[in-house]
């Protein structure tokens, strides 16, 4: 079955704002976080599906900051179970659930499983129990919120950091100029294992809301990457991490999309990109702001951003290519 | 009154499978490693014939097995899985996770030693350094032994005061792989031993939710380690207690499921051994009773938690212990024998206290390995 997007109107948030915050305040993300965004809107959007729903959070940020024992953020069950192995624990309860309902010692109803992790959790150390579980075919909604570096570590490259940027292991030196190779694949890859997957970002809410909707509808494993902009790891005010979330969109970096069996879709401020192409934005607009990438644009490194952002056309080229818009 | 059984011949493996199959777990997670691999196959088949209703989860490795487990067994549900050497160490972060997170999952661990050199056989080293993580670890002697554990091991765990996983290990071929006498309950009279678990430790509930695996300062993290020694403590009395009761149903008991003694109360020479090795040092005893030698033998059934006090009781009795391990703790000894002796010094019993490693790596140890190794501890 294809994959259909929800509209969600500015009505429909203003609606479903009233229902009441699942990730609730009390949190101790730090001002300025994109996960905070992020995980309100996924949740907001669950919850405005009408069934219950559970958390499964691996080891991060939005995992160590939410729930300080005897506090939660969460109004719902959650459940962190170490780094690696989200994807496996989630596989568990579902399970769990399902033989529970067929015993009759839970009611018959749907409970929408969201899995949240973080890019060191879903592109590196659990990829293969992501894999697994996907393979297995339970179904949940495994959102990987990637802000480009283990930030919860204190900022090591990981599988998402972009090329050039400056992590702690990835230092910018005066041989090597920070992270030397391009982020892995990651919804590809999900992707190439026939589930929806879909791309968000916290600055378009609308667009994120609906895809976790669809994702969630859909029976069987979704995936979803959201861009998560961390002010201290990507090094920039925290008042402006929206901003840099949309130039991440805008420059054709992190481009939103949904993709389903072959059918590539790209939808919101990208779809219109695709229509036209002068109003994409140079890759600079989007590194030039965060520190993480100031010294790319020292004059021995103007090199190393031509090819930033041949890469960017690129894949960008590619995906125009292969996608249709809505 | 006994109920009535079936005697079949099986495998160890076939035995733990079929305490798992009389249990009804509702989850079962699991990755094939040999040896083992026959109990997964067992389970498969039981859930692809219709005999047992269970969420089988086939997974794509022994971390994703055990936290597929955790994740049900904090919904609520019992649950199953099995493991064995390399396979128990890939999932070791799980294994401390689940022990400290009090979650009463029953995993039987066929003993297998570990690499390098690439080896299948039976040692216990792969179970011997999980002994701290908060599992509950009872070595069988035979196949009987490891179907009755098993089956147990559901009653202990399970039960609110105690909220700890268990480990029922079994000597990998000799036990695993080896045809053996089994008496078997009807799966009614087994099931009902135990009981459904309808009334968990923890389970899901969206009305009204937890969080689960939170971030915890020392203050009350250390009252959760303070506690699950506590439980471990209560679990030697509710190993003893569901011990007796199963004598009482199924009239088969392990001295007293803590310690089983073999021999005269009171000799020259006592062995104290964990698994098969305390099965074989009952021909040595025997043969060397003949011969005029006067040798008895303590087997550590429950290693954790640590029967402390029957082994002094044991000790005081008798003059010269030594302790066969089958794993070493390079740079010490043998575990079991660290473990008896620092007991003994504690409470003051003057019992002599030898050991010798032996059976690594599969090593054959045979009743006149431990008729030899008696002898000539006897002489010392």
């Amino acid at each position: 079955m294809a994959i259909v997007l929800p509209k969600v109107s500015v009505k429909d948030l203003q609606e479903w704002s009233k229902l009441g915050e699942v990730f609730t305040s009390g949190h101790r993300l730090c001002a300025g976080c994109g996960a905070g965004a992020m995980a309100r809107q996924v949740t907001l959007a669950a919850k405005a599906l009408g069934d219950p729903y559970m958390f499964v959070n691996a080891t991060g940020c939005l995992e160590v900051a939410s729930t300080v024992y005897p506090y939660t953020a969460w109004d719902a069950p959650w459940l962190h179970n170490a780094f690696e192995n989200a994807a496996a624990t989630a596989s568990g309860a579902i399970e769990a659930m399902k033989s529970m309902q067929r015993k009759g010692l839970m009611s018959e109803r749907n409970v929408n499983m969201i899995v949240f992790a973080g890019d060191g959790g879903t592109y590196d150390i659990g990829l293969q129990s992501l894999s697994g579980a996907v393979e297995r075919g339970h179904d949940f909604l495994y959102v990987c919120y990637s802000n480009g570096a283990y930030m919860n570590t204190g900022i090591q490259r990981s599988g998402g950091t972009p090329q050039g940027a400056a992590t702690t292991t990835s230092p910018p030196g005066t041989v090597i100029p920070g992270k030397i190779e391009w982020q892995k694949p990651l919804a590809e890859i999900m992707a190439a294992h026939d589930i929806p997957t879909f791309t968000a970002s916290p600055a378009y809410p609308r667009d994120l809301m609906a895809k976790v909707q669809a994702g969630l509808k859909h029976d069987g494993p979704a995936f979803m990457l959201v861009d998560s902009p961390c002010n201290l790891g990507q090094r920039y005010a925290p008042d402006i991490s929206m901003e840099i979330a949309k130039l991440a969109v805008k420059t054709c970096f992190f481009p939103l999309f949904y993709t389903y069996k072959e059918e590539w879709v790209l939808t919101g401020i990208s779809a219109r990109l695709a229509k036209n192409p002068d109003r994409k934005l140079p890759i600079e607009d989007f590194l030039k702001p965060q520190g993480r990438f100031r010294h790319l644009f020292k004059p021995e490194w103007k090199k190393k951003l031509i090819e930033i952002q041949d890469t960017v056309d690129d894949k960008w080229e590619r995906l125009v290519t292969k996608a249709t818009c809505v | 009154m006994v109920v009535k059984q079936e005697t079949k011949s099986m495998t160890g493996n076939d035995a733990a499978s079929y305490a798992a199959l009389f249990a009804k777990p509702e989850v079962i997670a699991a990755y094939p490693i040999t040896p083992q691999t026959t109990i997964v196959e067992n389970l498969s088949r039981f859930v692809d014939e219709g005999k047992l209703e269970a969420e089988f989860i086939i997974v794509e490795s022994e971390h994703s097995a055990l936290a597929a487990c955790m994740g049900a067994a904090w919904s609520g549900v019992r649950t199953f899985t099995a493991t064995s050497s390399q396979g128990l160490l890939y999932m070791s972060e799980n294994v401390f996770w689940t022990g400290y997170g009090r979650l009463p999952i029953i995993m039987p661990v066929v003993n297998r030693c570990l690499a390098p050199g690439w080896n299948i056989w039976p040692d216990f080293q792969d179970s011997m350094a999980f002994r701290d993580a908060g599992w509950i670890q009872m070595y069988t002697k035979n196949n009987q032994e490891v179907f009755d554990t098993t089956l147990q091991a559901f009653k202990i765990s399970e039960s609110k005061d105690i909220a700890l996983p268990s480990m029922p290990c079994l000597d990998g071929f000799v036990i695993s792989h080896t045809t053996g006498q089994v008496d078997l309950p009807d799966p009614e009279d087994a099931f009902e031993f135990i009981g459904p678990y309808d009334d968990p430790i923890i389970e899901l509930d969206v009305e009204n939710p937890w969080a689960y695996g939170s971030m915890t300062g020392p203050d009350q993290y250390s009252k959760n380690r303070r506690d699950l020694m506590v439980a471990m403590e209560r679990a030697k009395k509710k190993i003893v207690d569901v011990h007796k009761e199963f004598e009482e149903r199924f009239g088969r008991s392990y001295g007293n499921g803590l310690v089983e003694p073999y021999g005269d109360d009171e000799a020259d020479l006592t062995l104290v051994t964990l698994g098969t090795i305390g099965d074989e040092a009952h021909e040595a005893i025997d043969r060397l009773k003949v011969e005029g030698h006067s040798v008895n033998a303590l087997r550590v059934r429950t290693f954790r938690p640590f029967p402390v006090e029957d082994i002094v009781e044991f000790a005081k009795k008798n003059h010269k212990l030594v302790v066969i391990d089958r794993a070493a703790s390079f740079g010490h000894e043998g575990p079991l024998r660290i473990e008896v002796e620092a007991v003994l010094k504690r409470h003051n019993v003057d019992t002599s206290v030898s050991g010798k490693i032996m059976g690594l790596g599969g090593e054959d140890v045979p009743y006149s390995a431990i008729i030899d190794l008696a002898k000539k501890e006897l002489k010392e």
